[in-house]
């Protein structure tokens, strides 16, 4: 009987075995930017594809422009591409001024420098931000697009309704890329005390994710930065503090947490090389909140 | 080691089951299966569709006539185009009133689908999803635009693959216990039925 225990011991231990490394190796350093230590934890690859991330923005606060701001110092040092937007883009009405104020001029040099941004919808924006030039929408609540070897869905969690629930199923059944990853608003996966797990939405798009072998999920809403334990082989994340801050959100002990934090404003870099996903989270003053690697699972769909 | 070896086999086979019962449920539609409806029902549900394709086909009509909105728009044309849909539909539709596509057996309908799916251990979820938003400022009535400063309602997703399906041009929409339709690009309240929600 004790020989089988310890088989069933090791068995277990091997099928929850994270696959998640902390990156330890290559530290790049940029101290000359306004005194400030601006820290990358990257790799720098050739052909790597660079993004960043940015959830519940959209407030016009001076905290929102300092996180622009420090977005702009890391650009210098990591020329990433593009930005994908978890949603809450512009707060509190849709006039040609809150765009102004919420979003042209907090991430105004990056937008000088040609980064793209794309959005997503949060229950804060209106359906028309989908025509907005610089939300890079093409007139489309949710959509596709490809970046080297990954493959990004943006969705629109407000209203997954049965057409959009079909047309992601029908996208992502004949996707072949290395990486997938989904953005949205509601998270499905959060130990924030304010929204917390999206059950509902949760119920309905995880088995398609699970089924189709979506690597990672980006989402925003609660205004926190929290890294998910992998939740059936898939890695969460809540980016949801680019302008908005709930200050001590996040539940003292919960399960699902790998890492948190709720003392101030982040975004979010990441750098695709292959098999391998680095991704650092940087708060607004430029401190590493967290990062690590994410090493793609060779698992195939389930189909 | 006799008992040991059949034990090991038994495990094998019960982790080989619960394996292929994973898969069976991975693999199943994210879809609920559709529900089974009446013939009265049907109609209704019809009927409702109906009064929807109407407007649909009224407001598109209208849009023809307003300023053009590309998906490379600025801020200020998106709102031109927004403000001048409203108006449009506003005029046109300056007779419309409450209940004119929630008509009393579609409202009956609906108010029966969401006290289903309103119940069980679900139901708290659902009631946070909804409840949560803050819709402070909206003032109820038909043919007039949702505040554009207020929170829109997640629609919670399990719910939406339940209730009649609806063209790309309206959305369902809560306001605490009071369910609207609304025009998506002008953000005009179509209809409401108050007290939807158990």
């Amino acid at each position: 009987m004790r020989v089988i225990h310890k088989r069933n011991f090791l068995l277990a231990l091997l099928l929850s075995a994270s696959l998640f490394v902390p990156i330890s190796a290559q530290q790049l350093t940029n101290t000359a930017s306004k005194g400030s230590a601006v820290k990358l934890t990257f790799p720098v690859k050739d052909g790597s594809v660079r993004f960043a991330v940015i959830g519940d923005t959209g407030s016009g606060s001076e905290q929102q422009r300092d996180v622009g701001n420090m977005m702009a110092q890391y650009h210098a040092i990591y020329p990433f591409e593009f930005v994908l937007m978890m949603g809450d883009n512009v707060y509190g009405g849709e006039a040609p001024k809150d765009f102004e104020k919420k979003f042209s001029e907090p991430y105004k040099v990056l937008l000088d420098n040609k980064v793209k941004f794309y959005a997503s919808l949060g229950n804060h924006d209106l359906p028309l931000q989908v025509n907005y030039t610089n939300f890079n929408m093409n007139g489309k609540e949710y959509y596709r697009f490809k970046k080297g070897n990954v493959a990004f869905y943006a969705l629109n969690s407000n209203y997954m309704d049965k057409k959009q629930v079909e047309w992601l199923e029908s996208e992502l059944s004949k996707d072949t890329s290395e990486w997938k990853v989904c953005f949205f608003h509601h998270p499905p996966y959060s130990s924030a005390k304010a929204h917390g797990s999206d059950s509902q939405l949760r119920e309905v798009v995880e088995p398609i994710f699970i089924k189709y072998g979506v690597n990672v999920v980006l989402t925003g809403h609660d205004h926190v930065y929290e890294r998910i334990k992998p939740q059936k082989g898939i890695y969460y994340f809540v980016s949801g503090a680019g302008g908005k801050l709930r200050t001590g959100d996040v539940k003292d002990r919960s399960l699902l947490t790998e890492k948190s934090y709720d003392r101030d404003l982040h975004f979010m870099l990441f750098e695709v090389a292959g098999d391998q996903m680095y991704f650092q989270a940087i708060s607004r003053t430029g401190e590493t909140i967290d990062s690590g690697t994410i090493t793609r699972s060779k698992r195939l769909a389930t189909d | 080691m006799k008992c040991q070896k059949k034990l090991i086999i038994v495990l094998c086979a019960l982790l080989t089951t619960a394996g292929s019962l994973v898969a069976q449920t991975n693999q199943k539609s994210a879809l609920a299966p559709p529900i089974v409806v009446s013939p009265a029902d049907k109609a209704t549900i019809q009927s409702f569709e109906k009064q929807v394709k109407d407007y649909v086909d009224l407001r598109n009509k209208l849009k023809e006539n307003t300023p053009k909105l590309s998906k490379d728009s600025t801020p200020e044309q998106i709102n031109a185009f927004r403000t001048a849909l409203e108006q449009s539909l506003r005029n046109a539709r300056a007779g419309a009133k409450r209940g004119d596509l929630f008509r009393p057996e579609t409202a009956d309908y609906i108010r029966r689908t969401l006290k289903i799916e309103f119940q069980g251990k679900d139901r708290q979820a659902l009631r946070d999803t909804v409840f949560e938003t803050e819709t402070k400022g909206v003032v109820l009535r038909v043919n007039y635009p949702y505040a554009q400063t207020a929170e829109l309602s997640e629609m919670p997703a399990t719910l939406l693959t339940k209730l009649p399906q609806l063209p790309k041009e309206v959305r369902y929409r809560f306001v605490g216990r009071n369910m609207l339709l609304v025009d998506r690009e002008s953000n005009v309240i179509i209809d409401f039925m108050p007290d939807a929600l158990p």
